[in-house]
């Protein structure tokens, strides 16, 4: 049972900006179904149309030995947190294979991110725990990045949580586009996408950007260059919307019994297509790196051609502009 | 007897006199775009010397009044001192077009065009709490300045703010560089029609600067007479199946047809009563009543009184680009109009420049004396003559945010003109979209507003 004290410690209360976001968006997904009522009792009465299989697990999950050595401070950023139980036996077992306490953090930090990042494949499902994570394989963004906090809480390297409301690129979003419509229109009635959840650790005195989100293969399906840990999602593939960033130690309350009513109740079939076209997004990204002649080729010719920089805005109050709203 | 070229184009500034700014208050961007009798025609050395001075003028000018591009310009180690000889220019740093393209929403769009602006922005009431994007664009046109947008198959606008003495250029430059390659023909007393929306009902760009064409052309009609805003373009553009995008997308299938048989019947009169006639804007507009003039058996002919100007949008279907050549074919055949009175243009929301076809041979000529046009690689490093690539430009000509762009267009520069002998650069007629951007510019959002119900 949580106690008010850890709520506030541990930074459990959704931040003021996320909540208007997630009343915002409850008011725009309720103008897009009212607005489509009869396309979706049409897609209710089909039935489920979109059949999700779940990619099989491409690694073993070492086991856990009382030998093993993780941190067990209880320290801002080091300590558990919501959906992410560093002390969990199965992640201090995989921190230790990944190299924890004998790579540099850096290395470390590394080899975690990759795992996170190629391993655990993208699929949108309700928020649970780093364990249950690990044992399916697939998780969202929030559970990607969850894991890599685990890992790198669990071998004393600081780990917080980023996030932000988003827009991104079109091709990121292909698979809303060609399997859940609705979803697509969602996103467009609202301008923006509601939550993209990333992280950030503590190495060599500063806080560095990790997003794990992206595998390779869909990275190479939207063109976009193999980023590595410390390489920002954030102008490459993913845009903020300004003033929406926020950065803490946990995932806050409330976030799972959002996703679990969007994914479960409201847009199950909409959901099992954008994890289809997630799978199918893979396969495209693979065949392009095959053709290219291997995810280094692809990425050192990608990074050539990538877009060119854009200037960056801050956006300054001006006395000229008069709100009366 | 034909008109004298210098009679002609006076005829034209006498018309266009209020968008000029009194000659004592020129600077050298002023020189490079109204100094010109012909902008397509000014010697090599002395265009490179008006370009120089305007870029030059107005690169100092964004440095050192627009945070933004200060700050970028900084990170690249470029500042106008560097800005020496005429090779310096390609030192100056361009700006994506995606970056007009990346804008939040509500009052924080406000302060995003406010913070892209170059120099002081008028004071502007916005009345709304949580504007949208018509409302922010309104407040800012209301004040005084003249905000447009193009574009985004997916519903994403590229908005430029200009000021009004930006958007007199962008104007003054279409009327005079069609005018100009359309010589002899262009006349006060024709009679237009305008493939576009009313220019004084909306704030798409290439709509919106077409109100010039009021001032040279004595009986304008408008394809599109309705108000046209963001959202009207957004739900005709996304494949939404709300109700409110069905009723617009009915509306606009609706409206299609209109125009098509209002063009038809516009033709007509104007065939009757022998009035000289050209047509300005979408070029897909045109390709459907001349579709449904086939149909019908019924043809035209004004081969000595009619012109078409196009711009974009060159796809006539979602899977078919209408080669401009087979266009100006078609445009013969059924209406009669010659093919060297059948020009295309090209130019974009982001610069002031329109590129127009020249008769002879119909290559897109460039306007240089105010105008740097590069194509780059896919590294984004310039390339040479007749290499394809990324087009990009450094605009001498705007005040108001620095129009120093690298477009989503793939082009082929030549260093001359095969055909005419015009001096100076040009584009091949085909210009298209570089992989992965979507469709290009404000001819291919009419065409997409106007498509629903032709086969699209």
């Amino acid at each position: 049972m949580l106690t008010p004290w850890e709520i506030k410690r541990k930074e459990y209360m959704p931040p003021l900006i996320m909540l208007k976001l997630n009343i915002k968006g409850s008011f725009f997904l309720a103008k897009v179904i009212l607005l489509n009522l009869g396309t979706l009792k049409k897609m209710k009465k089909q039935g489920q149309k979109n059949i999700y299989m779940r990619p099989k697990l491409t690694y073993n999950i070492p086991k856990y030995k009382s030998s093993m050595k993780f941190c067990n401070l209880d320290e801002k950023y080091l300590r558990p947190t919501l959906y992410c139980d560093c002390r969990a036996p199965e992640i201090i077992a995989l921190a230790n294979e990944l190299g924890a306490f004998k790579k540099s953090d850096r290395e470390f930090a590394e080899t975690a991110f990759e795992f996170a990042k190629r391993k655990i494949i993208l699929e949108i499902i309700p928020l649970d725990g780093v364990v249950e994570v690990l044992q399916r394989g697939t998780g969202t963004c929030i559970h990607k990045i969850s894991l890599f906090i685990a890992l790198c809480r669990a071998a004393g390297i600081r780990g917080r949580y980023k996030f932000y409301a988003l827009k991104m690129l079109d091709q990121w979003m292909q698979p809303a586009i060609d399997h859940a419509p609705l979803m697509k229109q969602w996103y467009d009635a609202m301008g923006y996408f509601l939550l993209h959840g990333e992280g950030e650790i503590y190495l060599d005195g500063k806080w560095i950007p990790a997003d794990v989100g992206a595998e390779p293969q869909r990275q190479a399906a939207a063109g976009l260059p193999v980023t590595k840990l410390g390489e920002d999602s954030i102008g490459l593939w993913l845009f903020p919307i300004p003033g929406t960033i926020t950065r803490r130690e946990s995932v806050p309350l409330g976030l799972g019994f959002t996703g679990n009513l969007l994914i479960k109740r409201v847009a199950p079939d909409s959901v099992a297509g954008i994890n289809i076209g997630i799978l199918e997004q893979i396969e495209r990204g693979g065949k392009i790196i095959e053709e290219t002649g291997g995810e280094k080729t692809y990425d050192t010719m990608t990074r050539k051609k990538r877009e060119p920089e854009k200037p960056k805005i801050e956006l300054d109050e001006k006395k000229e502009i008069i709100f009366e709203g | 007897m034909t008109i004298d070229y210098d009679e002609y184009i006076k005829k034209f500034d006498s018309r266009v006199a209020k968008y000029i700014p009194p000659k004592n208050e020129w600077t050298p961007a002023d020189y490079a775009v109204y100094g010109p009798k012909d902008l397509f025609r000014v010697p090599l050395k002395e265009s490179k010397e008006l370009q120089f001075n305007a870029i030059k003028y107005q690169f100092k000018r964004h440095f050192e009044q627009n945070k933004m591009y200060h700050g970028f310009c900084k990170d690249k180690k470029v500042t106008p001192d560097d800005i020496k000889k005429y090779d310096d220019l390609e030192k100056i740093p361009l700006i994506p077009n995606e970056f007009y393209k990346d804008y939040p929403t509500g009052r924080d769009f406000a302060l995003w065009l406010a913070n892209i602006f170059t120099g002081a922005i008028p004071s502007i009431k916005i009345s709304q709490k949580e504007p949208n994007y018509d409302d922010v664009i309104n407040a800012f046109n209301a004040a005084g300045l003249a905000v447009a947008y193009s574009s985004g198959t997916s519903g994403r606008h590229t908005f430029i703010p200009r000021d009004m003495r930006t958007f007199h250029i962008s104007e003054y430059a279409i009327a005079k560089a069609a005018i100009s390659m359309a010589y002899p023909i262009w006349d006060y007393d024709m009679h237009g029609y305008l493939l576009m929306p009313n220019p004084f009902k909306t704030n798409v760009y290439a709509g919106k600067v077409c109100t010039i064409y009021y001032d040279v052309i004595k009986h304008v009609t408008a394809a599109i007479d309705k108000e046209l805003n963001t959202e009207i373009i957004r739900m005709s553009m996304i494949d939404g199946s709300g109700l409110k995008a069905k009723i617009i997308k009915s509306t606009l299938s609706r409206m299609n047809k209109k125009i098509t048989d209002n063009i038809i019947k516009w033709l007509e009169r104007n065939d009757k009563e022998k009035n000289k006639i050209v047509f300005a804007g979408a070029p897909s507009l045109l390709y459907n009543v001349t579709n449904k003039l086939k149909e019908d058996g019924q043809t035209f002919d004004f081969a000595d009184r009619g012109a078409i100007l196009t711009g974009g949008g060159w796809k006539v279907y979602e899977d078919r680009r209408l080669p401009v050549a087979e266009f100006r074919k078609e445009m013969e055949e059924i209406l009669g109009i010659k093919p060297e009175y059948c020009l295309d243009a090209y130019g974009m929301v982001e610069g002031n420049a329109w590129m127009v076809q020249c008769q002879e041979g119909h290559y897109l000529h460039i306007p240089l004396c105010y105008y740097y046009p590069l194509v780059l690689d896919k590294e984004f490093k310039p390339v040479g003559y007749n290499q394809p690539g990324r087009f990009a430009f450094i605009d001498g000509s705007s005040y108001s945010y620095p129009a120093f762009i690298i477009s989503g267009d793939q082009v082929r520069m030549l260093e001359h003109c095969p055909v005419c002998d015009r001096p100076g650069p040009v584009l091949e007629p085909e210009v298209t979209r570089a992989s992965g951007k979507e469709m290009r510019g404000c001819a291919e959002e009419v065409r997409r507003m106007v498509s629903t119900d032709i086969g699209t």
